[in-house]
């Protein structure tokens, strides 16, 4: 239980971090390749302080990862992380609807042949 | 005209509407070689399945678990309409035989829409225990796996 309780707290704060619209925007852009803090702040009329936290909320539970170079610091995607949500989205699937998922897939594969 | 009425406090319903036409999905749903491809959800494999397409025939398939045991199920068809529903239970077996263990009764129907098909999987159940029990299967098992595949495809798309 206690392993359970540990573990429970980065998915909680991947969820947390998640919950925001602006957050969720950021990390669509960088799914696409790394950009700088600039680059990620144009799309919203937001001040930039309110910007860097989002930013900042987001690099705490591991989402994304910074370097700096120079004045220029550039933020990348950790899809590991992303992988926790992704796993607990997964476990509550049905049987049914995991085989239909696989179906659907193999589906669009015989008609592409 | 439909003679089963779906339950929700019993039975699992399942829609989709999916891009291929109905001919595919339908070969999907009743042959061999296409059902090893997709009915067990990874990392289960369906090692073998039997079809023989009319009331009363075979409906057997075997699913293997990661760690290589066999799982086989038997079951009977009941209602073929081609291109349109697909009936089978394991609560007969070939030849309309009472089965020891029945669990389920499958509706697939299927229904053209545009270019693609809708389809409806229904599994009916005796009681609310055989629906959760249902719901439950394979649930913890791989699910992982199965989901990165489908996002890693859906990428791609």
């Amino acid at each position: 239980m206690i392993a359970l309780s540990e573990s429970a707290k980065p998915i909680d704060d991947v969820f947390r971090a998640l919950s925001d619209p602006t957050r969720r925007h950021v990390l669509e852009r960088l799914s696409k390749s790394p950009a700088s803090v600039s680059e990620l702040a144009e799309p919203f009329d937001m001040a930039l302080p309110s910007f860097v936290q989002h930013m900042g909320i987001l690099e705490n539970c591991g989402l994304v990862h910074s370097r700096k170079a120079g004045r220029v610091r550039t933020y990348q995607l950790v899809p590991k992380r992303l992988k926790l949500a992704e796993d607990w989205l997964g476990r509550q699937r049905t049987l049914w609807e995991r085989r239909l998922d696989q179906l659907d897939t193999y589906l669009i594969t015989l008609k592409e042949k | 005209m439909t003679l089963w009425k779906p339950d929700p406090k019993l039975d699992l319903v399942l829609e989709r509407v999916v891009d291929v036409p109905r001919e595919l999905v339908w070969a999907a749903w009743t042959t061999p070689e296409h059902i090893v491809h997709w009915f067990a959800p990874k990392p289960w494999t369906t090692t073998g399945c039997k079809i023989d397409l009319r009331p009363g025939g075979i409906f057997n398939f075997t699913m293997r678990s990661p760690e290589g045991k066999d799982f086989p199920n038997a079951g009977c068809v009941l209602e073929v309409v081609p291109q349109e529903r697909l009936v089978w239970t394991d609560a007969l077996l070939a030849g309309y035989r009472p089965s020891e263990k029945p669990f389920f009764t499958a509706v697939i129907a299927l229904e053209k829409q545009g270019k693609g098909t809708r389809y409806t999987a229904t599994a009916i159940h005796r009681d609310a225990a055989g629906r959760k029990q249902h719901e439950e299967m394979g649930f913890h098992e791989g699910w992982g796996q199965c989901l990165d595949q489908l996002v890693a495809y859906s990428r791609k798309m």
